[in-house]
């Protein structure tokens, strides 16, 4: 008897879940936010190095956005994943939070294009509702 | 057979700030680099300007009634004019602060107001440039 192997067919009224890609080398931040994330209806994953990061985002994810730390295994190191994602297509929405804002990495993020910027302690309901703010905003421009 | 001619849509700059001579200098270097220069000094003016022009550029003061009441509108801008160069003119140096705003309000760019209009028109078109030469390479590898 032949059998017949088939995909099942995408169930197209629920729409995919938004991806995200979080970076921090603190491991409790970055269980928090997954929490925090994930409870908003996110699918997260994680990455504890800009190494690691890197290696997700060379790996053909479409990430809706990146959310990094700015200082991790050297300072700054977040400008690294900022620029990562900035070649990835479609390009996911950027956010970088920091405890250590300057002049110079504030520029650099500016320069860069990242789209937020917020400065630790995060207020996470403003970081929420940024990203979902952002994530929209490119989704309609993609539609233009 | 008659050719259409190909009419080129003017490049328009709006420019806001509540301080007129800042409005004129910025207008005139503008208005130098081929821009059609719609000028607001006010909030309401700016955003009903925004309802009746597609502007490529935006210069927009970070105070116009209060100080910070600016950044909002380059939000607007930001928002409703995706591909524009939008830049906020600070009355101080860019602080930590200053450029956070700028990220998280999508402007491209933030100068000191003491920076000579023409200096300060002078930078966005170079920007301007780098970003359309970066896109037609792009689409020409494509």
């Amino acid at each position: 008897m032949l059998e017949y192997k088939t995909t099942p067919p995408r169930d197209l009224s629920m729409p995919r879940k938004r991806l995200l890609l979080l970076v921090d080398d603190e491991t409790s931040i970055l269980q928090t936010l997954r929490m925090v994330f994930e409870n908003e209806g996110y699918q997260v994953l994680t990455a504890q190095s800009c190494a690691e990061a890197l290696h997700l985002l060379d790996n053909g994810h479409k990430f809706d956005a990146v959310i990094t730390d700015l200082n991790m295994e050297r300072e700054d190191i977040g400008l690294e994943v900022a620029r990562a994602a900035q070649r990835v297509k479609p390009r996911p929405a950027i956010v970088i939070y920091t405890g250590f804002a300057s002049i110079p990495n504030s520029r650099a993020a500016l320069d860069m294009g990242v789209d937020y910027m917020a400065h630790k302690p995060v207020e996470i309901s403003e970081l929420i509702s940024a990203l979902n703010r952002l994530i929209s905003k490119r989704a309609v421009e993609r539609f233009r | 057979m008659a050719k259409a001619a190909s009419v080129k849509a003017p490049r328009l700059a709006l420019v806001v700030h509540s301080d007129v001579g800042v409005l004129s200098s910025f207008q005139s270097a503008l208005t130098e680099k081929g821009f059609v220069t719609i000028v607001a000094r006010d909030l309401p003016t700016a955003l009903l300007a925004i309802t009746q022009h597609y502007f490529e550029v935006a210069v927009v003061s970070s105070r116009l009634g209060e100080g910070g009441d600016g950044w909002p509108l380059a939000g607007v801008l930001h928002l409703v004019f995706p591909k524009a160069f939008v830049a906020v003119i600070s009355p101080d140096e860019p602080d930590v602060l200053v450029l956070q705003a700028a990220i998280n309000y999508g402007a491209r760019e933030v100068f000191d107001l003491s920076r000579p209009a023409a200096e300060v028109v002078g930078s966005i078109l170079a920007q301007l440039e780098i970003a359309g030469n970066r896109a037609a390479s792009k689409s020409s590898v494509q």
